[in-house]
């Protein structure tokens, strides 16, 4: 689709207009092409209906000139369905509008903000031969201070920051000095940031525009004129690339990274056709470049996997044939094991991708699917369309840059979970074994050895609880989505009640797998987030969740336990839970339900979980 | 190269840039154009200096009144 056809489906009001506005806007990477499609949005959104979420309030703030950032963000953002308001601060007065509580900036009341300090005003004021360490320790107070003022910005406005680092300076002027010493401005700024990164706390998230300037070419990303003129940042082209990873961090806060990468087999990962060219036949491994490049694809999946994205196949072969290649195949990287789940059989692939999210319990909306043929990747856009379909393309040598293109697994924080994850899908599938061959569920779950801790929010498990609360959506009661900063807001109040709970059976480690957040008010204490990993329904993990909410509500001198259900898309699966533990609905519209049940009437319930620790007792 | 010919160029430029029909004039000015705003200014300028292959020095474009002189600017960067 060209430029002429875009503009003549924005006009006409076509609704496909949309899609591919979206697509390729995500990919835009010069000024030009990304304002030639935010003129035409904003042109078609005369005629498109106006977006009902509530908007996001986004405040720019530092060094830079922020206009027209704003306006390329504003557009990125909204091609993927958040709308925004937005602050623009003023040039250059970033500090005192964070350090006065009474700026204009406070008063917006911004969800996020982020903070674009200037880069030439970051030096090192002493010589270029004074002593490394001392150097060094001026990169960390440069650090440490705009840590120190994105950390004030939290506390006080209670929003999240996104924190940009320095772009490096392309200047000839040092030579090759440049290099040995810390005092230059290149390696001055390259230590700062390097601090910024490690010691950033989790809430502050760093957008890195030193690697984007790397990326690029500091040459192409700076621009004289454009700072003289309105003071920029860097070239128009730049400022797409600080845009781009600015949306792709804001979106990601919202939506998560994908869960699930689902792999076609030939042509995707090895050359050829199994059913035609045999086990011999096919192109893997390094006797040939083209094998080499299938070969570092499978490295490449294989480390994503260890990262905690789960791999599938989904593929048309024979199933004992595919098999085949992964047992007996001396250069494949990838083999059974590195798979939640694997279906190579004749059935179209968008019911087998259903199929698939059946048995690993996730939503088809975690799911990406990669093949190297367009048909495919249409067949499952039609029938399929919450999986985003990556096609690979002819070249095996682009697939991995093909693939992260499309940014959907990367993470924001690597927990221990992530890293452990396919480990715990087999395990899954273990018990699932088992359960196959226990016919009577109680003896089933007994034979399992459960093993339980509930413990109060603790500020270790954060990062975890931040990324249950921020990616659950099935069994999730009312989605309610909290930042980090809220939630360490949360440990300090004593009107809350706040655990989670881990589970270990004879498989191994679940880990922390659901959160409960409630309030108390009055004499009743009210649930409003009640999550759980879908990994582990049925195992009575619900009903342990249950009696200590109720034990707690006795605690805290609570005479009834109040909860909510705030209906989705996706968390139908919870719509009755309140009423099977025997609550009563008080409160019933289309939006909220509220549920009502009296301490003397709940009866605690039975499991084969064995609680070893419960929430605000001494361990 | 003359102030006409520079124009039936720069009018090329803003048939695939403005989604309204402006048509390039020497009295014409940005408050003319309701599409021409700061944002659409930085984007005619890379449009511009794309179309010509010229780099305009620091301060010349801000200095033009209307397009004429914009236009005189153009000429004189490409003789340069």
């Amino acid at each position: 689709m060209n430029d002429a056809q875009l503009k003549s489906l924005a006009l006409s009001g076509d609704t496909a207009f949309w899609g591919y506005l979206a697509a390729r806007s995500r990919h835009a990477e010069s000024f030009s092409e990304l304002f030639f499609l935010s003129t035409l949005r904003k042109k078609a959104r005369r005629v498109a209906t106006e977006s009902v979420q509530p908007r996001l309030r986004l405040a720019f703030v530092g060094g830079y000139n922020l206009y027209p950032l704003h306006e390329l963000v504003e557009h990125l953002l909204t091609i993927r369905g958040i709308e925004c308001e937005r602050f623009l601060g003023e040039y250059d007065n970033y500090v005192s509008e964070v350090l006065d509580s009474s700026s204009p900036l406070y008063a917006f009341k911004p969800d996020i903000a982020f903070i674009l300090p200037n880069g030439s005003r970051c030096r090192f004021s002493g010589s270029l031969l004074d002593a490394v360490e001392r150097q060094r320790q001026a990169a960390v107070g440069a650090a440490e201070h705009l840590l120190n003022l994105a950390r004030t910005f939290i506390v006080r406005s209670g929003a999240a920051v996104i924190l940009a680092n320095l772009g490096l300076p392309g200047e000839l002027g040092l030579g090759s000095f440049r290099s040995r010493t810390l005092g230059a401005d290149w390696s001055f700024r390259k230590a700062v940031n390097l601090e910024l990164g490690l010691r950033a706390p989790a809430e502050v998230q760093i957008c890195d525009v030193e690697f984007l300037s790397a990326r690029r070419g500091i040459a192409a990303a700076e621009d004289a004129r454009a700072w003289y003129e309105s003071k920029q940042l860097g070239s128009p082209d730049f400022l797409v690339d600080v845009a781009q990873e600015l949306s792709h961090l804001i979106a990601s806060r919202r939506q998560g990274p994908k869960k699930v990468l689902v792999l076609d087999l030939d042509h995707t990962l090895w050359g050829g056709v199994i059913a035609e060219d045999g086990i011999e036949g096919i192109e893997l491994g390094d006797s040939s470049p083209r094998g080499e490049a299938f070969k570092s694809f499978q490295k490449y999946l294989l480390a994503l996997s260890e990262r905690g994205v789960l791999l599938a196949v989904c593929s048309k072969n024979d199933h004992a044939r595919a098999i085949e290649v992964f047992e007996k195949h001396p250069e494949m990287v990838l083999r059974l094991e590195h798979f939640a789940a694997f279906k190579a059989n004749w059935e179209p692939k968008s019911d087998n991708l259903q199929r698939i999210a059946d048995e690993l319990r996730l939503g088809l909306d975690s799911f990406v699917f990669a093949d190297d043929n367009p048909a495919e990747i249409e067949i499952v856009r039609q029938f399929q369309p919450q999986v985003e379909g990556v096609l690979l393309g002819p070249d095996p040598a682009e697939f991995i840059s093909r693939l992260q293109a499309g940014r959907h697994f990367e993470p924001r924080n690597i927990t221990e979970e992530d890293l452990g994850r396919t480990a715990q899908y087999r395990q899954e599938r273990r018990r699932t074994e088992l359960a196959a061959s226990v016919t009577d569920m109680p003896a089933y779950l007994a034979s399992l050895e459960m093993r339980g801790t509930i413990k109060e929010f603790d500020s270790l498990d954060l990062p975890r609880i931040a990324q249950l609360i921020a990616r659950s959506n099935q069994f999730n009661l009312t989605t309610i989505r909290r930042s980090e900063t809220e939630l360490q807001g949360l440990l300090a109040r004593p009107d809350y009640l706040c655990f989670t709970m881990r589970l270990e059976d004879r498989f191994g480690d679940s880990g922390l797998i659901s959160v409960v957040i409630a309030k108390i008010e009055g004499d009743a204490l009210v649930v409003d987030t009640w999550l759980m990993s879908c990994r582990v329904l049925k195992r009575q993990v619900e009903d342990e969740i249950m009696n200590e909410i109720f034990r707690l509500a006795g605690a805290a001198g609570c005479a009834k336990v109040r909860g909510l259900y705030l209906p989705t898309a996706k968390n139908g699966i919870v719509a009755g839970i309140y009423e099977e533990f025997g609550f009563k609905r008080t409160e019933d519209s289309a939006a909220r339900k509220e549920f009502e049940l009296e301490l003397e009437k709940y009866q605690t319930r039975l499991t084969k979980i064995r609680v070893s620790r419960r929430a605000y007792e001494a361990s | 190269m003359k102030q006409a010919e520079v124009l039936a160029k720069m009018q090329e430029v803003f048939d695939g840039i403005f989604l309204e029909k402006v048509a390039a004039k020497p009295e014409l000015s940005p408050a003319d154009v309701e599409e021409w705003d700061s944002l659409m200014q930085i984007s005619l300028v890379i449009a511009i200096e794309q179309k010509f292959r010229v780099r305009f020095r620091v301060g010349e474009v801000e200095a033009a009144r209307n397009l004429g002189e914009f236009a005189d600017l153009i000429a004189k960067r490409i003789e340069a």
